[in-house]
């Protein structure tokens, strides 16, 4: 054989070596982009100056910094913004205890989050008399939350349910409760979607068996998983975002979702409608925190009372559609999302709402091997 | 005319003081650090945690006090986490078969019907997909597949009746083999543009039909570049996960979806997260090495 023969086998071995090395680093592009992601500007990290003006990293939901209230803050102080998204708190935490969130400053954790990052000691206090005009604004039902009774490392952004999106044109009766997803698994069979979140479903399943979200009693677990097990067939898969494309384009019929992304799926197409589940269901919320390894601190203090400004917070809220937990941006907000029964949740079925709250590690285990179970069965 | 004389060579270069060691050593180093640091180092990392039982991030500091031992490792072969691997083993086999089986003809035509001065053209048409993300790809299947999607629509122009695929292990596989068919079709064509076709000519001469001719002289001739190509698809279908996670839907969970689960879930085990990522780890390593092995002693043969 000739050389050159001989050269190209050995060519295509040796990207055999290297095709490998990417398949098996794409095994984690969820995490792995992000965590490869470091603020989207090298200044960031290097430049970010301990006094206001420099740089000011955020790591956020997607949507949550709002570009046009981000770009009248740059204006106003001249900090530039840099920020990044994630798409679930474990991929937040798991970035910053890895040591990728050095460059950032503000995050935007939820509720469960918050007491998990309180008690791993990464969160700064919050320096009060730089927010007391954030501080007097939250509504009084966000004063003593139970992961941050003071709201010292945390101040309530955004609140919501996870409720049903579903589609009111082509299902002939829309679902009013998570019961309502077994009643009609025969007309939404594989056009069903569930978060694709461990805690939500399982606890979707428990409440609907009467027990708590937070139920620790195997026993119980066990049932909610059974249950389950007569929903998955209908279920076409577990997804948190990408469910939305799919149910605007027809494709889908009914997905568990959170109430902001449903609401503005909904205001796409009016045929698309939101439920907050008549038996109960989560409510959470998001906060703004600071890293203790924050640069830049002033920057951050800056944004938070800047972005949370009842004026800019108003501009974010109409954008998301997720609740805002100050009171003085109801008046601002147009009538349309006030008197969305979905965005305003009535008292009666806010009652019946609960919290996420943290599990001990051997009940969490018994969360997971379920959850392992009903997606690999 | 002078007779010739020889002088005594004069030094081509100036010779060199150095150490035998020390040339490799220099040449080495860059690529030698690069290793060290970015694979040796990981995966170290990644050992060592896949010892420590159930870690989370959140014990790091306290690795000493959990100790080490196999925890982790007996875990993984627990029945739902064997039931896991062994889809994940058979979705690699599959998506191998099947890249196999449409790569073959395709690198046949292209090695011997094709004239060549067109060959690397129709082989870069071949492989361009690849210079696009990966991401983006699974994405144009979605697209492809879902149930108001191009091919439903296709199939109601035809008057057929529309298809279920996406989110079901089907999408998977194809999502597997669409990406990992230009690597199955580059091996082989290696393989079988060497083909000496005066064998192809022997044998019909000798009376073979074709079917005899291509299952005794094809074949065999092709054998280290069809174990190649299989081998190199098993290996990389193995550890995907883009594919299994966008167009699986509930259809089963595969092995690199569990791990990201382990790091990113809400477990946070990142010790039973390392030590499956090892197995995973293991797995490609002996793929490889067949690969290896295959590839270098046939080449010698043919």
């Amino acid at each position: 054989m000739s050389p050159f023969n001989m050269r190209r086998r050995r060519f295509i071995q040796n990207s055999g070596f290297f095709l490998t090395g990417i398949s098996l680093s794409a095994c984690g592009f969820a995490g792995g982009s992000n965590s490869s992601q470091s603020p989207s500007t090298p200044e960031a990290t290097s430049t970010a100056a301990s006094t206001a003006g420099g740089t000011l990293s955020l790591y956020a939901w997607a949507d949550y910094v709002n570009p046009e209230v981000a770009q009248a803050f740059t204006q106003q102080t001249s900090i530039k913004i840099t920020s990044d998204t994630y798409d679930s708190n474990e991929v937040l935490l798991a970035k910053i205890q890895a040591g990728g969130g050095a460059g950032y400053s503000v995050i935007y954790p939820s509720d469960y989050m918050v007491k998990q990052m309180i008690d791993l000691g990464l969160l700064e206090p919050l320096d009060k008399s730089k927010l007391s005009a954030v501080y007097d604004g939250l509504a009084d039902n966000f004063k003593s939350l139970y992961y941050d009774p003071d709201n010292t490392y945390s101040i309530p952004s955004t609140w919501g349910t996870t409720g049903i999106a579903y589609n009111s044109k082509e299902l002939k009766s829309a679902p009013t409760d998570f019961e309502s997803l077994w009643q009609l698994r025969d007309q939404i069979k594989g056009r069903l979607t569930l978060l694709d979140d461990v805690r939500e479903v399982l606890g979707m399943s428990l409440k609907s068996l009467g027990y708590s979200y937070n139920a620790k009693d195997p026993a119980q677990i066990k049932q909610a998983y059974d249950k389950l097990r007569e929903l998955k067939p209908a279920v076409a898969t577990f997804t948190s975002y990408d469910w939305r494309d799919q149910m605007l384009s027809g494709d889908l019929l009914v997905s568990q979702a959170y109430s902001g992304d449903a609401l503005q799926v909904a205001k796409e197409n009016p045929d698309l409608k939101y439920v907050v589940p008549a038996g109960g269901c989560t409510l959470w919320n998001d906060t703004v925190a600071l890293l203790k390894t924050a640069p830049n601190k002033e920057a951050a203090y800056a944004w938070i009372n800047f972005s949370m400004e009842p004026e800019n917070s108003a501009k974010i809220t109409e954008a998301i559609l997720f609740g805002n937990p100050l009171k003085t941006v109801e008046p601002l907000l147009p009538d349309e999302i006030k008197n969305n029964p979905g965005w305003a949740v009535p008292p009666e079925l806010l009652a019946k709402t609960e919290k996420l709250e943290p599990l001990d590690d051997a009940t969490q285990k018994i969360y997971d091997d379920y959850w392992t179970q009903l997606k690999s069965a | 005319m002078s007779a010739p004389t020889l002088s005594p060579p004069a030094p081509a270069y100036p010779t060199r003081r150095l150490p035998n060691w020390l040339e490799p050593m220099v040449l080495l180093a860059p690529g030698g650090l690069w290793l060290a640091v970015f694979l040796v180092a990981p995966v170290g990392i990644i050992l060592l945690l896949s010892l420590a039982p159930d870690i989370k991030p959140d014990d790091f500091n306290r690795l000493a006090e959990i100790g080490l031992g196999p925890g982790n490792y007996l875990n993984v072969f627990s029945p739902i986490y064997l039931l896991v691997i062994w889809r994940s083993l058979l979705l690699a086999f599959n998506s191998a078969l099947l890249c196999l089986l449409i790569g073959f003809p395709v690198a046949y035509w292209i090695a011997v019907h094709i004239p060549k001065r067109w060959q690397n053209l129709v082989l870069l048409a071949f492989v361009l997909p690849l210079w696009t993300s990966s991401l983006l790809r699974t994405y144009a299947w979605i697209t492809i597949l879902r149930p108001s999607g191009v091919l439903n629509s296709l199939l109601g122009v035809l008057g057929l009746p529309a298809v279920q695929l996406l989110n079901s292990y089907t999408a998977v596989l194809i999502g597997v083999t669409y990406s990992f068919l230009p690597y199955m079709v580059l091996v082989l064509y290696a393989s079988v543009e060497k083909l000496d076709r005066r064998l192809l000519e022997a044998a019909a001469d000798l009376g073979a039909n074709a079917t005899q001719t291509f299952w005794r002289v094809t074949v065999p001739q092709t054998l280290p570049g069809i174990a190649a190509g299989s081998l190199l698809v098993f290996i990389t279908s193995l550890g995907d996960f883009i594919n299994p996670d966008l167009l699986g839907g509930t259809s089963g969970l595969t092995v690199a979806r569990l791990i990201q689960n382990q790091f990113l879930g809400a477990t946070r085990n990142w010790g039973f997260g390392s030590a499956l990522s090892m197995v995973l780890i293991l797995g490609v390593a002996i793929g490889i090495a067949l690969l290896l092995k295959y590839g270098d002693r046939k080449a010698a043969d043919i």
